[in-house]
């Protein structure tokens, strides 16, 4: 948060509508996403009761658990929901395409990758949730499953491990994207409830923010986007409708029991209907707006993870993340992360306006007029050659907290454009900033034109993020570690802790 | 005659009868401790729920039925046969060497289910053991008492103190699972709130005996589902930090005698509901006597607090910086309303001493906005 999107949120508030944060969308959209709702029971950890999950807004499938503590129809919901979601994976799984490889890596990839989107982050939770429970069945043994059950959970997991670095497009909260568009006049807090969100954006016809805000608020007019149902629901509706059902089933009454599956279905489409379809709405919302330019790339490195982990599922030894990283790959994870965050972070800051302002206004990134230059000027090199390295000035209003010798680049000027800070100095409000262009000049002994700002020119400049060297670990043994787990973590290695896991009981068994 | 703070605070509730501190009155302690209306409400004893819903901001709040038997399933589970399972985890989880167990039932006292002979049976009980009188190991359902400025008010924990190493622990058994041996933090911390409360009761009871803190843990036992089971597994939670910061804050509520005092003579929130319980008193009356009280309104008071959307409504109408949370807030430290706010970024207001610097930072930001939203392919407000 900057002053300049504090702003923002004081503006929408004064305003009573939603602000652009940015200037672009910073994540990529699938043409053809999976939209996901999840609802869990409230009380039973991470327990499914029902998803609504469809490609479009028009086709949509509603699976429900009738007896959510019951072992076997959980199994048999997961199994259902599994055949779904592996089916939208496989049909991202299509076409490979062959890339130029730079010595021993990858030489082809999918040339999509799947995105699942949820409402919120408890959406993603109640996924991570369903991964953990289903990754270590088995198909034999006691308790057998499906393959599609273990395979959901491994899938799930692998989506989860994704969705937590910064950038990836591959499982993402729908609150979470339209919250980095858009500014609201609320708190973070009430921002995660996806239709109080949308109430700023884009009210319903006919509704003012504020009655739409009061609407999104009411579980009877809007029921909540999960994975959490009301209590009113549960206690009003819900529980007499899962006693209608396990009674039936209990007398073995074969139309009790298909009239109280249909009116559970009924139920829990109606909890969830209202936020389909406001998932759509946003959807089409934010593909109206443009994507930033970078989010390709991302979208490409998306694919790369997507094709590895597929790959290794079809490797035959498959195994199941393990419960709890061991040091080697918790280091890796952590290092992985922070590398994401301050990649997405210069990403943005190039492609976008907004959040160049953002760091502006931090004293982290400058703008402002070129009034002097020795478009000229030339250095002898150590092996005494000629190179241009013209200077300019550049006169900013920001607060420029940066020091002399930061290496700069800047998104208003052509590609591989290089610079260095000579000097700040103040000038009133003002400072003037002398820059050494160092690079992206061409190789001629004078620099192409165009490449080096001129008097009056108005230029963008930022810290180089440069170039870090990826962290070495300690290699634990030939196991690709994105797949499995360390030696230490013995889960994963030791057969009996792993029979355990799979015969692990999953609430109660009625 | 001057009425003592008591009989203030009966005639701020009027005749409906005391509500009593819980688990979320607790959570606000910390959350919010400073806040005067939650203090004088929750010290009057006053149904903040039927207060919220009469004024029209009915309460967010509400438990599924499902998540109300799960919790008491599993409870029941944890304790049954002389606490089994409780002691199984004990044992094998926790490696706790424990001596003998006795176990005393202090639900209620022969019949006798009042919170003061309950507490005077607790203390009874709890001291002697601290004396090393007793063969005692678990007490179920002890009956606590802690002072909120300066009020005491009864905690029916639904918890178990045993002695271990000659000390109590405070034993939470909560519902939410412990899964690959993490739980939600959130709710690890609300469960460690609770059961600071009842550390800092338990100790200021054996206090009055003489009888040192050093006799009760800050290492809280934790007791939850293992993973997606309905087998309780353990865990220490280390609450030394959240116990400092919980007395802290109670000594420092303000005495909610001296609070009472400065309140308008006569005011009261008496719903004054007729003989059905319905309440006959005009919401609009309703909301001018709590307007008479200051209210530190912040978005979390949604996730602790029955009034929260009551005070959420008048933080709106006042413009308050405050419904749009921290992170917004410690951007325009010195500013509280969004006409300050944006008056000091376009120049219309002139900042008073302390503000000078944030004007100018607003004033530099607001340029920004203005340029970016006269940029070309500026993004577009939302239709
Ligand atoms: S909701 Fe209101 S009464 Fe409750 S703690 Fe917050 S400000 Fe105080």
């Amino acid at each position: 948060m900057s002053r300049v999107s504090a702003l923002a949120h004081l503006e929408a508030m004064e305003a009573m509508e939603a602000m652009p944060l940015t200037r672009f969308r910073h994540r990529h959209l699938s043409d053809r996403p999976l939209v996901v709702i999840p609802l869990t029971m409230a009380g039973e950890a991470g327990t499914p009761l029902a998803v609504l999950v469809g490609e479009s807004r028009r086709s949509s499938t509603l699976l429900v658990v009738g007896q959510p503590r019951n072992r076997d129809q959980r199994f048999a919901f997961a199994a259902e929901f599994g055949r779904i979601v592996m089916g939208y994976i496989d049909s991202c799984r299509q076409d490979r395409l062959e890339i130029p490889s730079r010595g021993e890596e990858r030489r082809s990839r999918y040339t999509s990758a799947p995105q699942i989107l949820v409402p919120n982050n408890g959406g993603i939770k109640a996924l991570s949730d369903l991964g953990r429970m289903c990754r270590f069945r088995r198909t034999d043994g006691p308790y057998p499953v499906p393959a599609v059950v273990p395979e959901l959970g491994k899938w799930l997991t692998f989506l989860v491990e994704t969705a937590e670095q910064a950038g990836t497009s591959m499982l993402l909260p729908m609150t979470g994207l339209l919250g980095e568009h858009w500014a609201t006049g609320q708190s973070a807090l009430e921002d995660q409830n996806l239709a109080s969100l949308m109430a700023w954006i884009s009210p319903p016809d006919g509704l003012t923010v504020q009655e739409a805000m009061a609407d999104a608020e009411n579980p009877e007019l809007c029921p909540p986007a999960g994975p959490a149902t009301s209590p009113q629901f549960d206690n009003t509706y819900l529980a007499p409708a899962m006693r209608r059902f396990d009674t039936a089933r209990a007398t073995g009454n074969e139309q009790a029991l298909a009239e109280a599956q249909a009116d559970l279905r009924g139920l829990l489409s109606e909890q969830l209907n209202p936020t389909w379809r406001l998932m759509w709405t946003a959807l089409a919302l934010l593909r109206g707006v443009d994507e930033a330019p970078r989010a390709a790339a991302r979208f490409e490195r998306d694919c790369d993870s997507f094709t590895d982990y597929s790959d290794y599922q079809d490797s035959g030894d498959a195994r199941p993340q393990p419960k709890r990283d061991g040091a080697i790959r918790a280091a890796r994870r952590l290092s992985r992360l922070e590398r994401a965050l301050a990649d997405f972070e210069a990403d943005m800051a190039f492609d976008d306006p907004y959040v160049r302002a953002d760091q502006r206004s931090l004293g982290e990134a400058f703008a402002g007029t070129v009034v002097a230059a020795e478009p000229d000027r030339v250095d002898i090199t150590a092996s005494n050659r000629r190179v241009p390295r013209p200077r300019v000035t550049v006169r900013t209003l920001d607060p420029v907290r940066l020091v002399d010798d930061t290496k700069l680049i800047s998104p208003t000027m052509p590609p591989g454009h290089k610079a260095e800070i000579v000097s700040i100095v103040r000038d009133g409000d003002a400072s003037l900033i002398m820059v050494e262009v160092t690079g992206g000049m061409g190789r001629a002994r004078v620099p192409r034109p165009g490449t080096v700002p001129v008097v009056e020119q108005h230029i963008d400049y930022l810290p180089d993020p440069g170039w870090r060297p990826t962290p070495v670990f300690p290699e634990a043994d030939q196991i690709p570690w994105t797949h499995a787990g360390d030696p230490e973590d013995s889960e994963t290695m030791d057969p009996v802790a792993a029979g355990q896991a799979a015969t692990e009981e999953w609430g109660d068994d009625n | 005659m001057i009425a003592t703070p008591d009989q203030r605070l009966d005639a701020l509730r009027g005749p409906a009868p005391r509500m009593h501190h819980n688990a979320r009155t607790l959570a606000a302690l910390e959350n919010n401790p400073r806040c005067m209306l939650r203090a004088v409400l929750d010290a009057s004893g006053s149904d903040k729920a039927a207060i919220a819903a009469h004024t029209g901001y009915q309460a967010p709040f509400g438990q599924s039925s499902f998540a109300l038997a799960r919790g008491n399933v599993f409870e029941t589970m944890v304790k049954a046969n002389g606490c089994a399972e409780l002691l199984r985890v004990l044992r094998e989880t926790l490696q706790l060497t424990l001596p003998e167990v006795g176990y005393q039932d202090l639900n209620d006292v022969g019949g006798d289910g009042r919170a003061e002979s309950r507490h005077a049976r607790t203390t009874h009980l709890l001291t002697a053991a601290a004396r090393g009188h007793g063969s005692d190991t678990l007490y179920d359902h002890p009956m606590l008492r802690l002072v909120v400025g300066g009020h005491p008010v009864f905690l029916e924990p639904d918890l178990v103190a045993f002695r271990v190493d000659d000390r109590f622990h405070v034993v939470e058994i909560k519902s939410f699972p412990i899964v690959d041996d993490q739980a939600a933090p959130a709710q690890v911390r609300a469960a460690t709130t609770h059961a600071c409360a009842y550390i800092i009761a338990l100790r200021a009871m054996l206090a009055a005996s003489g009888i040192g803190p050093e006799s009760v843990s800050d290492t809280i036992v934790l007791i939850a589902p293992k993973d997606f089971t309905n087998r309780p597994t353990g865990a220490f939670v280390d609450a030394r930090k959240q116990v400092a910061t919980l007395t802290r804050q109670l000594e420092r509520i303000q005495r909610i005698g001296d609070l009472v005092e400065l309140l308008p003579e006569g005011l009261t929130f008496d719903l004054a509901a007729d003989d059905t319980g319905r309440p006959q008193r005009p919401a609009q009356e309703l909301a001018e006597a709590l307007d008479q009280v200051p209210a530190t309104y912040y978005p979390e008071c949604l996730n602790h607090c029955e009034m929260a959307f009551y005070c959420r409504s008048r933080a709106r109408a006042d413009g308050s910086l405050d419904v749009l949370g921290s992170a917004v807030r410690e951007q325009l430290g010195g500013v509280d309303t969004v006409t300050m706010a944006l008056g000091l970024a376009r120049g219309t207001l002139t900042p008073n001493d302390d503000q000078v610097e944030m004007a100018v930072a607003l004033r530099h930001a607001a340029r920004l906005r203005v340029e970016l939203h006269n940029s070309p392919g500026a993004a577009g407000a939302a239709s």
